[in-house]
């Protein structure tokens, strides 16, 4: 029944409609024809055909039904996915302008930072002498770990 | 007989698709990038050296902290948006 989805909708549609109406005009039709002797002895043959007509678009309405059932909830998640995908861009626009302002002010900072520590330099290395053990342990920490 | 089995195999391709596919959300590229190594201290005797590069390696853990807080924020967002579909 999948490969009904290959066929548009409106002519699938009117297909089975024929089909049935065809049936239905068939069946009524092989009633009344034996009002006419020439087409009389092809009644038989009407009616079976109009029988099957009948039950195969009986058959292909309530189908048709199911996969129309089937289309729309397609349809209606393909909708919900194309909104959650054009959600997830926005978000992921506000994500990256707030990383990118945090950074921009962490930097800001910094350079805040590095400036004060250039105006007292002469004075902290003055007072103060770092050994080379105290280097040692600081990289130590840095590296986690790591050789 | 052969091709009596390619039947079934067409028929039941159907099973295989699927009429809505949904893409897995796209990361910003900024938080994408792995937090760098911390800044050693190249041996020397100014204190100033050593702060300069401390201060520095505060500023890297800001900005790791900055992308963190921006991939659990990605992260709720996300499943948020996911829920609303399925």
């Amino acid at each position: 029944m999948w490969m009904l989805s290959f066929i548009p909708d409106a002519i699938l549609l009117w297909t089975i409609h024929i089909i049935l109406l065809v049936g239905v005009i068939g069946v009524l039709a092989s009633y009344t024809v034996f009002k006419f002797p020439f087409i009389n002895r092809y009644r038989l043959p009407i009616q079976i055909i109009s029988y099957l007509l009948v039950v195969v678009g009986i058959f292909f309405e309530g189908s048709y039904a199911t996969e129309k059932s089937w289309r729309d909830r397609v349809a209606e998640l393909q909708e919900k996915v194309a909104k959650a995908e054009a959600e997830s861009k926005v978000a992921n626009e506000n994500i990256k302008t707030i990383y990118v302002d945090k950074v921009r002010v962490i930097k800001e900072q910094q350079v805040v930072v590095q400036e004060k520590i250039k105006n007292v330099e002469l004075k902290i290395d003055s007072q103060c002498k770092i050994t080379a053990d105290t280097v040692d342990i600081l990289n130590e920490a840095a590296k986690g770990g790591k050789k | 007989m052969k091709l009596l089995l390619l039947i079934p195999a067409v028929l039941l391709t159907g099973c295989l698709v699927t009429p809505v596919k949904q893409n897995f959300p796209e990361v910003p590229p900024e938080i994408m990038l792995a937090c760098p190594d911390l800044k050693t201290v190249e041996p020397t005797e100014k204190l100033s050296e050593v702060l300069k590069v401390v201060v520095d390696n505060y500023g890297q853990y800001h900005e790791c902290r900055a992308k963190v807080d921006a991939w659990l924020e990605w992260y709720k967002t996300q499943k948020q948006i996911f829920k609303t579909v399925n």
